[in-house]
């Protein structure tokens, strides 16, 4: 009997092999299957929480289509009862019952989406439209306790995308004299603090788990502000905020690259380069909009990505070969 | 070198498990081993090259734009035709993960120029695009570079599609659709065989996997919804006639892998499955969808697994935007859904459990 403990192939060594030698269809499919396929084990946990999130999601999305379904013939006292009720038994089953921490994590996600519901019948019942920031604002602010003790990523996200929406809408809504740079700059101002603490915490403290996923969902976010803002700044002129958001923007960068650097992560070191190059070419761009202007940008986005990607291949040889 | 350690060991495991009729080239075994740890490809620097390739493509059509040098059809075509040469001999002679900016925007750019100087000089869609994939399928059999072959799979659909909606024939969406399920399903199901034919050159195995979904998304966005994109494509759920019995079919083997065998269990499986497959036969793109969630976590392979649950949420909330049923009609149908997997989840929560102690 061969040993059942796992060989540690990856799937690139079966593709190495396999292409240089006469390895059989039934013995690739069975090292495959014992070495890289999802087990039964893993089948297990996976469908567990697939079933449980698209239970939740559906049925959550369910009320909230009945409830976008404007049907007249309920009093708004019952309206609002129903999502109220809901939002009740929702969140006595997360604190009652002994369902595992995960399971009661996700139900908290989606009574948190049935809280949004619940302001939008409101909205809808008093007129207050559908995309007042206020309406933001309030679910931002109803949810805020469950954020922080439930701890769950997913529901910071959720969270996080909230504080967003509220301040671009309310940029818009009330605050129009803001310049669009300045919006710009405050987001990812704020985005990216969020991100430094989140760095420092892991840091500094043992217990605090923050998956990678999310930091990058927020690295990626900040990174896409900061390129917006300077491009719209270099176009017009008559923006105020522009200096501060370029100098934000150069002191995050290069404590996102010295960061990377640290910790060997290829995430900031691919995109913060990449956003330079975008706006590098838009101020090109700005400077003169002639053809031989467009051939220069073409050249010069292939030059510096080609550059960028050598300049990867080789960190990536140093910290592999550092190990 | 642990690595060489590493390729010794694995190929001893192998050899143990094969007996005697095992045969392998160590040296090229070792080369590719050492070529790939130089170059450690990353998703990251695939969409650097991809991302970057095309916006390199952009500035120079707004320079071809500008500068007014489009007005000799001819020389566009023999200019495009030179790009897409130059990006796949560049292919060819320099195996190397840095020239891929280069050779994606030189042949984006070959493409573009072929088709604009062929549509001026009034050549029909129909050639065009049989021309495209002619040069698509040719960059892939010549190249066999990742990024180039996955390009061209990308290519020869979209060909596909522009056919199809250029000649109005928006039913035929169907049968692309049903191709690419069965095709994809097939490629991910059988890794093992595709990499032990040797007909087959295994390096294609990845682009080719990724394009087709790809590929197979964009197809199911036509049949996602009827609000948004209004073609008028009939009989939505035909689709479904495909998606349904695969992700069944998927379930058994999965059921399998499990290690489930008790009859009144499989049939609850098999029932509640079907109870929720049968209302989303209507948006025949959801069920299409959680069929790639299923086989990329068959599989093991986390973009997949991370496009179809991005594809997946896409679907259903696009399925909200359906202008054919009523709210309510979409609310009973996400609830009862929701319950299904409430139910679902109950079960494989108790049942599986108690599998395991037995």
């Amino acid at each position: 009997m061969l040993n059942s403990q796992k060989q540690n192939m990856e799937r690139k060594d079966i593709e190495i092999i396999s292409r240089h030698s006469n390895w059989t269809e039934k013995g690739i499919d069975k090292v495959l299957k014992e070495e890289v396929y999802s087990d039964s084990k893993s089948w297990k946990g996976f469908l567990n929480l697939l079933f449980i999130s698209l239970g939740v999601g559906f049925t959550v999305s369910g009320i909230v289509f009945f409830f976008a379904f404007n049907w007249a013939d309920l009093h708004k006292f019952t309206k609002m009862g129903l999502i109220e009720g809901l939002i009740i038994l929702t969140t006595s089953v997360v604190l009652f019952s002994k369902l595992n921490l995960n399971v009661k994590n996700i139900i908290l996600t989606g009574t948190s989406v049935l809280v949004g519901v619940l302001i939008a019948v409101f909205g809808q019942i008093y007129q207050t439209g559908a995309n007042a920031y206020d309406f933001f604002l309030g679910w931002t602010l109803f949810i805020s306790l469950w954020v922080i003790i439930s701890n769950f990523p997913p529901l910071w996200l959720v969270f996080l995308t909230l504080v967003n929406t509220t301040f671009v809408l309310y940029s818009q809504q009330v605050a129009s004299d803001w310049s669009e740079v300045f919006v710009f700059s405050s987001l990812f101002l704020f985005n990216s603090l969020v991100l430094v603490i989140l760095h420092l915490l892991l840091k500094f403290r043992n217990d605090i788990k923050v998956p990678s996923w999310f930091t990058s969902i927020l690295g990626f976010a900040a990174i896409i502000f900061s390129t917006i803002g300077i491009i719209i700044g270099i176009f017009d002129n008559h923006q105020s905020s522009f200096l501060l958001l370029i100098l934000l923007s150069i002191v995050a960068y290069g404590a996102g690259i010295v960061y990377s650097f640290r910790t060997k992560n290829g995430f900031y070191l691919s995109l913060i380069p990449f956003s330079i190059i975008i706006i590098i070419s838009s101020l090109l761009i700005k400077i003169s909009e002639d053809a031989a202007m467009f051939f220069i940008v073409s050249l010069f986005i292939i030059a510096s990505v080609t550059l960028l990607i050598k300049g990867l291949l080789d960190i990536q040889k140093k910290w592999n070969n550092g190990k | 070198m642990e690595n060489d350690i590493n390729i010794r060991k694995n190929i001893e495991y192998i050899s143990k498990l094969e007996g005697n009729r095992f045969k392998f080239n160590e040296n090229k075994i070792e080369k590719e081993y050492a070529d790939s740890q130089k170059e450690k490809s990353s998703i990251a620097i695939k969409i650097l090259s991809i991302i970057g390739g095309f916006l390199a493509t952009l500035a120079f059509l707004g320079f071809l734009l500008i500068a007014g040098l489009y007005d000799s059809e001819a020389g566009l075509v023999i200019t495009g035709s030179l790009f897409t040469g130059i990006a796949i001999w560049l292919n060819v002679e320099y195996k190397k993960l840095i020239i891929d900016t280069l050779s994606v925007s030189a042949y984006a750019i070959g493409l573009f120029l072929i088709v604009f100087g062929l549509t001026a000089l009034d050549v029909g869609g129909i050639t065009i695009c049989i021309l495209l994939i002619l040069i698509a399928l040719l960059t892939i059999g010549i190249t066999k570079s990742y990024i180039l072959s996955f390009i061209s799979v990308l290519t020869i659909n979209g060909c596909f599609i522009y056919l199809i909606i250029d000649n109005d024939v928006y039913g035929l969406i169907h049968v692309y659709d049903a191709i690419l399920l069965v095709l994809l399903t097939y490629v991910f199901l059988n890794e093992a065989k595709l990499l032990a034919d040797k007909r087959f050159p295994s390096k294609l195995y990845n682009p080719i996997r990724i394009g087709l979904m790809i590929s197979l998304i964009t197809g199911l966005v036509f049949v996602g919804q009827r609000g948004i994109f209004d073609f008028g494509i009939k009989h939505i759920w035909a689709s479904s006639i495909i998606t349904i019995p695969l992700t069944i079919y998927l379930i058994s083997i999965i059921v399998k892998i499990i290690g489930i065998t008790n009859t009144k269990l499989l049939y609850l499986i098999y029932t509640l499955s079907i109870l929720f497959l049968i209302p989303t036969a209507l948006s025949p793109a959801i069920s299409g969808a959680l069929l790639i969630i299923l086989l990329s976590f068959l599989v093991n392979y986390k973009t997949g697994l991370v496009i179809g649950i991005i594809s997946f949420i896409y679907f259903i909330s696009q399925y909200y935007y359906d202008l054919n049923y009523t709210l309510l009609t979409k609310s009973i149908i996400l609830f009862v859904s929701g319950i299904i997997f409430l139910l679902f989840y109950l079960f494989t929560h108790k049942k599986l459990r108690q599998n395991e102690k037995v």
